[in-house]
């Protein structure tokens, strides 16, 4: 079920839990909430949640340091563009699915909401997922369980959360509203009926 | 390790004996300041004079008035600078056959436009006996070719100037100026005293022959110095002020560099007058004889050198001042694009030891003897208590 879009970035720390993927120049940068994927060398597709990104240094002894205000962006690209050379974008994406390949009687891909056996290996190729397989992160709504039972400390859970849900209504199309009730309740009872922390989700989401 | 305890006296005396040279550089500067003044009017009969001296110290022979100073003019909109710098790993006398790695960082930048950089490295893994024997083939006389340091680093110094040719005739683009900037020196002064004289001749030969590619390119090149040591102007000063060459009187310049009087002379970003270079070694660069201006950055005044065809070029010496300054203001102090090409060049301590790991293993699986490491090169990598 691999997606033929184009990779974007490819993985440079990985393990069963989440990748850290190294942004190709000129690709655009996954976005915050959104679902990548990774075929492993054995074709087993591993479901990511983009939790994280960030700009920094491509090698770890070189600090950016401000160059002044009279360098507005165009002035940098012109006069300092070896700079934009040592600049990378890496994102981290939570791993909460994986494909290996079975498929229901009907067709249908059988996508395990759970941590994959075994991690992507390193320069393994990240995909943007496309809306179907978003659409199949849905139910039963697992992937929101470990989301919110054993979010990443570094990132703040709850927009993560909301994030995703968008993301899962834009994949349904006219289907978006009737998934996000769906969604909504199954995160109702995860909270353990806390209800000002849903709605604060909820409110997010729109 | 060392005993600061024992130590402490020996700075102490340091510091005092500083104190004293400061106050002598101070007077000897402001003596070399007057004469480089004085010097002006009739400078000719200066110029005149030193180049009829033969031997001695090196003195730099003026090509116009040596008090005149020039201020910088607009650096083009749009110029591609290109740079290139290298670093080796030297042979490792464990390894039979002998080989060494030559890495050269080139860069491109084409500024004031949107053309992408060129940052990139070119590795060179030299080994073949061959290589060596063509250098310096039918010479009885020879000593045997050794693989030392100092061959190795003549080698860089041309691998060097070869990629820069090559990026400078790749990314050169019509109707815009470009300018190729070496880092040091182009003096290749090192290559003499050779024990192998037929080597020392090819190898500069060679360097010649990469110079010949600018010229008939016609791609202007020249070379930054920073904190340079030469004390050639002020050698010419001293023979203005008929100081004897190795005189020890406590007023003589001796021990002043070029570069302390041009602080002095220099307003921030003017460059000298061009002088040229005597250096014996040039007598063997046939069209290419070297000469150099001193140029007051915003951090030091450095030396740029350049051909001497490169500075008779009309608008070149402006080029390269503007370019050159520029280049010194986004590096902040020291330019920008020779920093990058380091960057590409050097080769980590940690790069060095994956690279004789890598070799080690290729040996072993080629079925050959496997490296050691000397006795005392193991007691080094684990000292005990």
């Amino acid at each position: 079920m691999p997606d033929p879009s184009p990779p974007v970035a490819e993985v440079i720390a990985s393990n069963t839990r989440e990748v850290v993927a190294e942004v190709y120049p000129g690709a655009t940068v996954p976005a915050f909430g959104s679902w990548v994927e990774v075929e492993t060398e054995d074709g087993t597709v591993l479901y990511g949640l983009t939790s994280h990104a960030e700009i920094g240094s491509v090698e770890p002894g070189r600090q950016a340091a401000a160059l002044g205000a009279d360098y507005d962006r165009d002035r940098i690209r012109r006069e300092m563009p070896q700079i934009l050379e040592l600049v990378r974008t890496t994102v981290r994406a939570q791993i909460l699915a994986y494909w290996d390949g079975r498929s229901r009687r009907d067709g249908r891909p059988v996508v395990r909401q759970t941590v994959p056996p075994r991690p992507a290996a390193l320069h393994d190729r990240v995909q943007v997922c496309g809306p179907e397989a978003v659409a199949a992160l849905a139910a039963p709504f697992d992937v929101l369980r470990t989301l919110a039972r054993n979010p990443d400390p570094a990132v703040p859970a709850d927009d993560l959360l909301a994030a995703a849900l968008r993301n899962l209504s834009d994949a349904h199309g006219d289907e978006g509203d009737a998934i996000l009730v769906e969604a909504g309740r199954a995160l109702a009872r995860l909270l353990d009926e806390d209800h000002e922390r849903l709605q604060s989700i909820l409110r997010r989401v729109r | 390790m060392l005993d600061f305890a024992r130590l402490a006296g020996q700075l102490s005396d340091f510091a005092t004996y500083r104190v004293g040279e400061d106050g002598a550089h101070a007077a000897r500067l402001t003596r070399a300041v007057d004469a480089l003044d004085e010097c002006g009017p009739g400078w000719e009969s200066l110029r005149d004079r030193a180049q009829a001296l033969k031997g001695g110290v090196l003195r730099a022979i003026p090509t116009t008035a040596p008090h005149q100073h020039h201020g910088c003019g607009d650096r083009p909109a749009t110029v591609t600078v290109v740079a290139t710098d290298g670093s080796q790993i030297f042979p490792d006398r464990h390894v039979e056959p002998a080989c060494y790695l030559l890495n050269v960082g080139r860069v491109a930048i084409h500024y004031g436009t949107l053309d992408p950089p060129l940052i990139q490295a070119e590795p060179s893994l030299r080994y073949r006996q061959q290589d060596l024997a063509d250098l310096a083939d039918d010479d009885a006389q020879a000593s045997p070719l050794d693989l030392t340091a100092e061959v190795v680093s003549a080698l860089r110094d041309e691998l060097e100037l070869h990629w820069l040719f090559e990026t400078a005739a790749a990314e050169r683009r019509s109707g815009r100026p470009v300018l190729a900037i070496a880092d040091g020196t182009l003096i290749r002064w090192m290559l003499r005293g050779m024990k192998n004289r037929r080597l020392e001749t090819e190898l500069l030969a060679r360097y010649v022959a990469e110079l010949d590619r600018f010229r008939e390119a016609g791609v202007p090149v020249c070379s930054y110095v920073s904190r340079p040591a030469n004390a050639e102007v002020v050698n010419l000063l001293r023979l203005h002020l008929g100081e004897d060459d190795w005189s020890t009187a406590p007023d003589s310049l001796r021990g002043l560099h070029d570069r302390h009087l041009f602080e002095h002379r220099l307003a921030q970003g003017e460059r000298s007058a061009v002088f040229l270079s005597r250096s014996e070694v040039l007598s063997q660069y046939g069209p290419h004889r070297i000469v150099a201006f001193y140029v007051h950055g915003c951090a030091e005044v450095g030396r740029v050198e350049m051909p001497e065809w490169v500075a008779n070029q009309t608008g070149w010496l402006d080029l390269i001042h503007a370019v050159v300054l520029d280049q010194c203001d986004k590096g902040r102090g020291y330019p920008v694009i020779l920093q990058e090409a380091h960057q590409r060049a050097v080769v980590r301590m940690q790069e060095k030891d994956v690279f004789h790991r890598i070799l080690a293993r290729q040996v072993r699986q080629s079925g050959g003897a496997v490296p050691s490491y000397s006795g005392k090169a193991a007691s080094k990598l684990a000292p005990r208590v």
